[in-house]
């Protein structure tokens, strides 16, 4: 572990990307493919997340992202920084302040806020959040991760 | 008590399942995939995989397919914050328990929001191993426009 990684105030990031089509449909598409388990590809009737006239039907002006995505670019960088055991105890709070919509940028961050002595090792706290390229939060949240 | 409905019935109180599976390195390989996790304890070898936290946010959709058969209802929800706390690593191959509970129901500006919470056991330990918390919206427009 670097120790530069466990200063409070340091500050990390993905690459910006923006929150297209296809991602949205990557994780539609994923839900029944997950549910049927069985190798192959399913798709899913229209939702908020791919399909605009049923989105707008809901009151949408188009499709948007599912909350889930922006949790899990969060969930990525974590483990880019602080390696595959977060995968295996952390704790993980977002939530999702404003709708992310097709080609919207978003830049997933993270802040460490504290680091405490936890059991043999360190619980190190953050600030995590996605923002748009004018700085404008769309997730916000924190997690403690156990190194 | 709402279960044997629809989703959007669902009220405190309310128990889904438990339901029993057993996890599966394409679930594991198909979800990373979806959210663009590479990391090799999510899209490795099948030894080396682990459950991403996030992936307990897709079983409420077994255990709404288990409790709701009626379907989503009237409206799609919208998912606004996910909590989860992670104790112990659940690896390929574990078979695992998951029950939902349906711990709130309220309204604020004439939306009706819905709080699970579920929790993920080892069945060969016994052992909780996920606690998460999904709190949603029933409905993106509110009682008041829909009317």
């Amino acid at each position: 572990m670097n120790a530069e990684k466990l200063e409070p105030g340091s500050e990390f990031s993905l690459a910006p990307r923006p929150m297209t089509r296809e991602r949205m449909r990557w994780y539609v598409d994923a839900q029944p493919t997950i549910a049927a388990d069985d190798g192959r590809i399913h798709t899913q009737e229209p939702t908020i997340h791919d399909d605009d006239e049923y989105a707008r039907k809901q009151g949408l002006p188009g499709i948007i992202a599912d909350g889930m995505i922006s949790t899990n670019w969060i969930l990525g960088l974590l483990i880019d920084v602080y390696g595959p055991a977060v995968a295996g105890r952390c704790k993980l709070r977002t939530k999702y302040v404003a709708p992310i919509y097709e080609d919207q940028i978003v830049i997933t961050r993270a802040r460490v806020t504290g680091v405490e002595p936890s059991g043999d090792g360190k619980a190190c706290r953050l600030d995590v959040w996605c923002e748009d390229d004018a700085g404008t939060k769309l997730t916000t949240g924190e997690a403690t991760v156990f190194v | 008590m709402a279960t044997g409905g629809v989703v959007s019935d669902l009220d405190k109180g309310d128990v889904l399942g438990p339901v029993e599976y057993t996890l599966s390195p394409f679930v594991v390989r198909e979800y990373s995939h979806a959210v663009e996790m590479h990391h090799p304890c999510f899209q490795g070898r099948e030894g080396d995989l682990v459950m991403p936290p996030t992936l307990i946010h897709l079983d409420k959709l077994r255990l709404y397919k288990d409790a709701c058969p009626g379907g989503t209802g009237p409206s799609a929800r919208i998912h606004f914050e996910y909590d989860v706390e992670v104790f112990e690593p659940v690896r390929v191959g574990d078979r695992l328990s998951v029950r939902g509970d349906i711990t709130d129901r309220y309204q604020k500006n004439g939306r009706d929001y819905v709080v699970l919470q579920m929790e993920l056991t080892n069945v060969a330990t016994g052992r909780l191993v996920v606690r998460y918390v999904d709190r949603v919206i029933l409905a993106y427009r509110s009682a008041e426009k829909a009317a």
